[in-house]
């Protein structure tokens, strides 16, 4: 999904922004309001369809905080979040697997964790071939991935699983939009990528891998939630009432999927249809879920979430992207547990 | 005095300048004002210089190819595209200098396509060219273009009457006069509409690695950007900027070494 920077000035502007905001906004947060409740909360959030995308469109965050402001801002990539957290100029934010892994190893060492997640990536992610019928017979082929996505990351996966090495076949860095240009002009045999373009390409070729049978095979990868340490430590209480809107979000697409497709559509600029089609190919859980073992856990003993970070680690060390792969319980630390135990405990 | 005390003098203050430049940089970075993600220090470059040039645990230089493999394959691109631009560029410029007409017709077009921004209508070039060689060598082709186009043909109707009729008078024919007077008189100007051509296809060369630019400095600095490798960013600049100053100075000496007339009127 969208977890980086894309246009290449982003990070330039990025860090004018958050570098110019730092001072003015610290402030915000050490300010508190009646209740324990803080003055403000900002949050960064990213165009993907998810719970995060109803609780916004819902205002179910305004509503149960209401001497609270809450200020929405869209990023386009978890590295550009990371940034942003750096700079403390949001306090909850949605990165992918990769950026997060990044953000809790040396050199950025962030302090933030994970206290929920937003969203596994299903079907909606995946590796079609022109040609090819399995993805051994990609040996010496062309496969185009937008580098440092998750896509790129689990394209990996998809190729050691095969028993073939990156060198075995020529990975090349293209966007989701060239990727279609490419695809459709006859440059690449192969791509790995997301929504909609994964559906143009699905029409003319066909699907070899999907991250959702990656992530039975133990490669997940997940749109996750980030808050800043100080923020988790001096609003617990802010922090439940985030999770209990994130849980109820997760339940609604369950209960009633036409008022959430509604809601994502008008935030996707998409008709209802469409974004129930694109709602239906993530993984979504909810509290009690969460908390399983397979993903964040519990406080005695957390997920597999924080094998999945270290393996993320793993992969970005082979591409020279990390200095070393941290220890797993720099990513079992990493995890909220306590916080999402304490906000489902009932 | 004289000249070598000049020389030594010029070199000296360059020299003092870059120091107090990496000086100002290590004391900002040391002060940690910032963190490292927006400031990274002169050394953590420093070591990226060698990391990105050298192989470890099997893994090559950033991105998969060492550094000067990266800085090789866009200095190759902007020597195609450059060569183009001045080929097609001093062509254009002598028949848009030379005939009216074509002036008329000509000319608006090269201003127009001199005022685009290379990144808009690059999208359009993958799409016709594919996404290899051919379209970020047309982006640089028609982004260095431009420059030489207007300055030859500036030059071309500058070219003083007199050695027109001078060359009739001694007997050239018509169609030895742009190549035997117009295009050596032109020359000064040509030159240097050259380097601001060569300067442009610098600048555009992140703009066209920005699809598929692996090896590439600027898909290279674009790789770092995206992981918050802060430091490589900063290290690509710096190899642009440094290659960019050295191959100006080459120009300049060409420019000295085949119009040495120039400035001695």
């Amino acid at each position: 999904m969208k977890h980086r920077l894309i246009p290449a000035l982003a990070l330039v502007l990025g860090l004018a922004a958050c570098s110019s905001g730092t001072g003015a906004t610290q402030a915000g947060v050490s300010a508190s309001g009646p209740g324990g409740a803080p003055k403000e909360i900002r949050i960064g959030y990213q165009l993907i369809p998810n719970g995060d995308l109803i609780v916004k469109d819902q205002r179910w965050l305004e509503e149960a905080l209401p001497d609270t402001t809450i200020t929405w801002t869209k990023f386009d990539s978890g590295g550009d979040v990371n940034t942003a957290m750096v700079a403390g100029s949001i306090d909850i934010g949605l990165a992918g697997s990769a950026p997060v892994t990044r953000g809790l190893s040396a050199p950025l060492d962030i302090p933030y964790k994970v206290p929920w997640i937003f969203d596994v990536i299903g079907e909606n992610e995946a590796l079609v071939a022109r040609q090819a019928g399995s993805v051994q017979e990609l040996k010496g082929k062309k496969v185009a991935a937008p580098f440092s996505s998750t896509a790129h990351y689990s394209l990996l996966a998809a190729l050691q699983d095969a028993g073939l090495a990156e060198a075995d076949v020529t990975v090349i860095d293209l966007e989701p939009p060239d990727i279609q240009a490419a695809w459709a002009r006859g440059d690449i045999d192969a791509a790995y990528t997301w929504t909609p373009v994964l559906g143009e390409l699905r029409k003319t070729g066909k699907v070899l891998v999907t991250s959702k049978d990656l992530a039975a095979k133990g490669k997940l990868t997940a749109d996750l939630a980030v808050v800043r340490d100080q923020f988790a430590t001096t609003y617990p209480e802010a922090l439940r009432t985030w999770l209990a809107q994130q849980d109820r979000a997760v339940k609604l697409v369950r209960s009633d999927k036409q008022a959430a497709a509604a809601a994502v559509g008008r935030q996707l600029n998409l008709d209802p249809a469409e974004a129930a089609e694109q709602i239906d190919e993530l993984v979504l859980l909810d509290g009690k879920e969460q908390a399983g073992p397979d993903y964040l856990g519990t406080p005695e003993q957390p997920g597999a979430l924080a094998q999945n970070l270290r393996s993320t680690a793993e992969f970005l060390r082979s591409q020279n992207k990390l200095p070393s792969v941290p220890e797993l319980t720099v990513f079992q630390q990493g995890l909220a547990t306590e916080e999402l135990r304490d906000a489902f405990a009932g | 005095m004289g000249v070598c005390g000049a020389v030594i003098r010029g070199v000296g203050l360059r020299v003092g300048a870059v120091l107090l430049l990496a000086g100002i940089w290590w004391a900002v970075a040391a002060a940690h004002v910032w963190p490292e993600v927006f400031v990274p220090s002169p050394g953590s470059v420093w070591d990226q210089l060698f990391l990105t040039s050298s192989v470890r645990d099997g893994q090559r230089g950033y991105s998969g190819h060492l550094l000067h493999e990266h800085l090789l394959a866009s200095l190759r691109r902007i020597g195609l595209g450059s060569l183009y631009g001045v080929a097609g560029g001093i062509a254009l410029g002598l028949v848009i200098g030379l005939v009216p007409t074509v002036r008329a017709l000509l000319g608006p077009l090269v201003t127009f396509v001199r005022t685009l921004p290379p990144l808009a209508y690059f999208s359009l070039l993958i799409i016709w060219f594919g996404i290899d060689e051919t379209p970020k060598v047309t982006l640089l082709f028609v982004a260095a273009l431009p420059p030489v186009a207007v300055a030859t043909a500036e030059a071309v109707r500058g070219v003083h009457e007199d050695y027109l009729h001078a060359a009739r008078s001694l007997g050239a024919r018509r169609w030895q006069l742009p190549f035997q007077i117009v295009l050596p008189s032109a020359l000064p100007e040509v030159i240097t509409g050259i380097r601001v051509a060569v300067g442009v296809a610098y600048t555009t060369v992140v703009a066209a690695e920005t699809v598929n630019g692996v090896p590439g400095i600027g898909g290279m600095i674009r790789d770092a950007q995206r992981y918050n490798q802060t430091d490589v960013v900063i290290l690509g600049l710096l190899v642009i900027g440094a290659s960019g100053l050295l191959i100006d100075a080459l120009l300049q000496l060409t420019a000295r070494l085949l119009v040495p007339w120039r400035g001695k009127a």
